[in-house]
């Protein structure tokens, strides 16, 4: 007995009429952006190795992976993220090509969620990587673009977060603790979760560094923050970190989205991956984030090719749910001319149909055998007009 | 006038506590106390709306952003996990998860795989993995204690305030595995947004803990 097939798997859907058109504009207007800046498309395999997932610099766990195995018995996953395979793609295919690369993305991610938490497993993402060059210059290109992004979708209740991973690292290298003890740090700080922080930082010893890294999670809003960083603790590199992430922040003021672009210090994900500047994007309506990206120099390497890159990735299927609850009616294709004949006009009768097309006509070929039929549908769907096909000189 | 803040609140104690505490800080709770059916309530001068619903629920509520904050025991956050922000220790609802069993039982001892009746699943489950140890797992919904005594389980995890459940019953804790008392969570997104007004607000609360 069959009981699974009227079902879609958990943490998936159909998307019908009104959502394909809100995801399709959402990612047109996002590839605009891309495209007008000089970024390429390029797609990856739904399947993937799991060696290209396993890697030192990015953890992927492995209940969150969807697994099986090639008919030679060796472990493929369904692509959970984009940029990995685009790390092997650069170091294969695109060794010798000139730098910098500027490519983009649109295609599913698959992660299996907690069950029943109303999540979804299959999320469009769309994102660029810029890869080949540590320059600044290429921060602030990869912020603008994001923020450009954010600002298209959604003019007024976005925001866009900056910070720098290498703050806390440096802090937290200098502690004398093992890196089971750092990474719980990183945990507590990254849920801001202030108490049982301040209680594991008071067991390993009062100083400086604990002090400043009590402080992280709070270290976030507007300019104020990179004074409050600095008071709190400065060494030559944290220097250079603040004046650097300083730099970009007050640069990007230029843009003009005043007070819709904040710094958090204590954005402190995926530590192992990121390497410098990171960015996440919010908007007003959508519990968690819906861009989020950053500067990654290490990664790429672990395919044997030693270049850096930035980049972000936009969630696509976040943007369109917004648009779409906001109340965002989009325009669906009518049809204007429905073509009706008897069987024995039935080839001609399609021929002459193409022709209106070729007008510029959406036009529907009846497959109804009465004329009775044909108008009771033509009526039903909107009152469309219907043309008898009678032969050659018809009109 | 700024949207409100919207709090998810623990049903029954935890909200009877918190409650308190915001008539400490000032604000008007006249709403909460009559509330009848309703379950979206407004607590007006601190331009705060508050909801009622079950501690799982809580979770869900604020990592989805539906509710911006959310006031919740840690035993709850431990065994859900989840994404969010847990900024206060609200000091009240403090009571433990501990190991327990039948009093004078020697829980380690022997070679065989022990049987754990429990509420909290998951945080059974990574006590256990903490220490290597492979043990099964049954899922109790109602009273746990039931479990040793009918020789479901050889013992059982759960939350222990006084212990005096425990002891009325014929069974001690064997081992305490952490302490547990309501915290204030906040929504990732909600806190970069209403940054002003929700740090505000907290501050509010840390003073009058």
């Amino acid at each position: 007995m069959k009981r699974f097939d009227l079902i879609t798997p958990e943490g998936t859907r159909d998307l019908l009429f009104d959502d394909c058109l809100i995801r399709k504009s959402v990612e047109t207007k996002i590839h605009k952006i891309f495209e007008s800046r000089g970024y390429s498309e390029v797609v990856t395999p739904g399947l993937e190795f799991y060696d290209v997932f396993n890697l030192n610099s990015r953890y992927f766990p492995q209940e969150n992976l969807y697994k099986l195995t090639d008919n030679k018995g060796r472990l493929l996953v369904v692509r959970p993220d984009s940029t990995m395979p685009i790390a092997r793609l650069v170091s294969t295919r695109l060794k010798d090509a000139e730098l910098p690369l500027r490519l983009f993305y649109n295609q599913s991610v698959y992660s299996p969620n907690k069950s029943l938490a109303g999540k979804s497993n299959e999320v469009v993402q769309t994102g660029i990587e810029l890869i080949g060059t540590y320059s600044r210059k290429a921060d602030l290109d990869v912020l603008s673009t994001a923020i450009e992004v954010l600002s298209s979708c959604d003019n007024d209740k976005f925001r866009i977060e900056i910070g720098d991973i290498g703050f806390f690292r440096e802090l937290v290298n200098q502690l004398p603790s093992d890196d089971e003890v750092k990474e719980k740090i990183r945990k507590l700080i990254e849920a801001k979760n202030y108490p049982a922080l301040n209680d594991l930082l008071d067991s390993i010893g009062e100083n400086k560094v604990t002090n400043a890294l009590k402080q992280l999670p709070r270290l976030f809003g507007g300019e104020e923050v990179f004074d409050k960083a600095s008071s709190l603790f400065c060494d030559e590199k944290i220097e250079e970190i603040l004046s650097n992430l300083k730099f970009i922040y007050t640069s990007l003021e230029k843009l003009g989205y005043n007070g819709k672009i904040t710094v958090d210090l204590g954005i402190v994900n995926r530590t192992d991956y990121y390497t410098g500047v990171i960015m996440k994007g919010y908007i007003q309506g959508y519990g968690e984030e819906v861009l989020s990206g950053g500067r990654y120099d290490k990664l790429i390497s672990e395919f044997g090719y030693d270049v850096p890159a930035t980049g972000f990735a936009v969630n696509v299927d976040a943007i369109s749910e917004m648009l779409k609850n906001s109340g965002v009616k989009p325009e669906r294709n009518k049809t204007d001319i429905i073509v009706f004949s008897d069987e024995k006009n039935a080839m001609d009768a399609l021929i002459y149909a193409q022709k209106l097309r070729n007008e510029g006509y959406t036009v529907e070929y009846s497959p109804f055998d009465t004329i009775e039929e044909t108008k009771y549908y033509a009526q039903t769907n909107g009152n469309i007009k219907i043309i008898v096909y009678r032969g050659e000189d018809n009109e | 006038m700024n949207k409100p803040i919207r709090i998810a609140l623990t049903k029954g104690r935890l909200e009877k506590d918190t409650v308190a505490l915001f008539e400490k800080i000032g604000y008007d709770c006249t709403a909460v106390h009559e509330k009848g059916r309703k379950l979206i309530l407004p607590v007006p001068d601190g331009n705060i709306e508050v909801v009622l619903a079950k501690a799982a629920d809580v979770i869900t509520y604020v990592e989805h952003g539906v509710c911006d904050m959310g006031i919740v025991g840690k035993d709850t956050i431990m065994e859900m996990s989840g994404k969010f922000f847990e900024l206060v220790d609200l000091g009240f609802g403090k009571c433990r998860f501990a190991l327990a069993g039948k009093k004078g039982d020697s829980f380690y001892s022997g070679y065989d795989v022990k049987t754990i009746a429990s509420k909290y699943p998951n945080v059974t489950r990574s006590f256990f993995e903490s220490k290597g140890m492979d043990v099964e797992i049954v899922k109790i919904e109602g009273s746990v204690e039931l479990a040793p005594l009918l020789g479901l389980s050889d013992a059982i995890v759960d939350i222990v305030e006084t212990g005096s459940t425990l002891k009325e019953n014929g069974l001690e804790v064997f081992e305490d595995i952490a302490p547990v008392s309501a915290r204030l969570i906040v929504n990732m997104v909600s806190m970069k947004l209403f940054q002003k007004d929700i740090e505000a607000l907290i501050s509010l609360i840390e003073k009058n803990i």
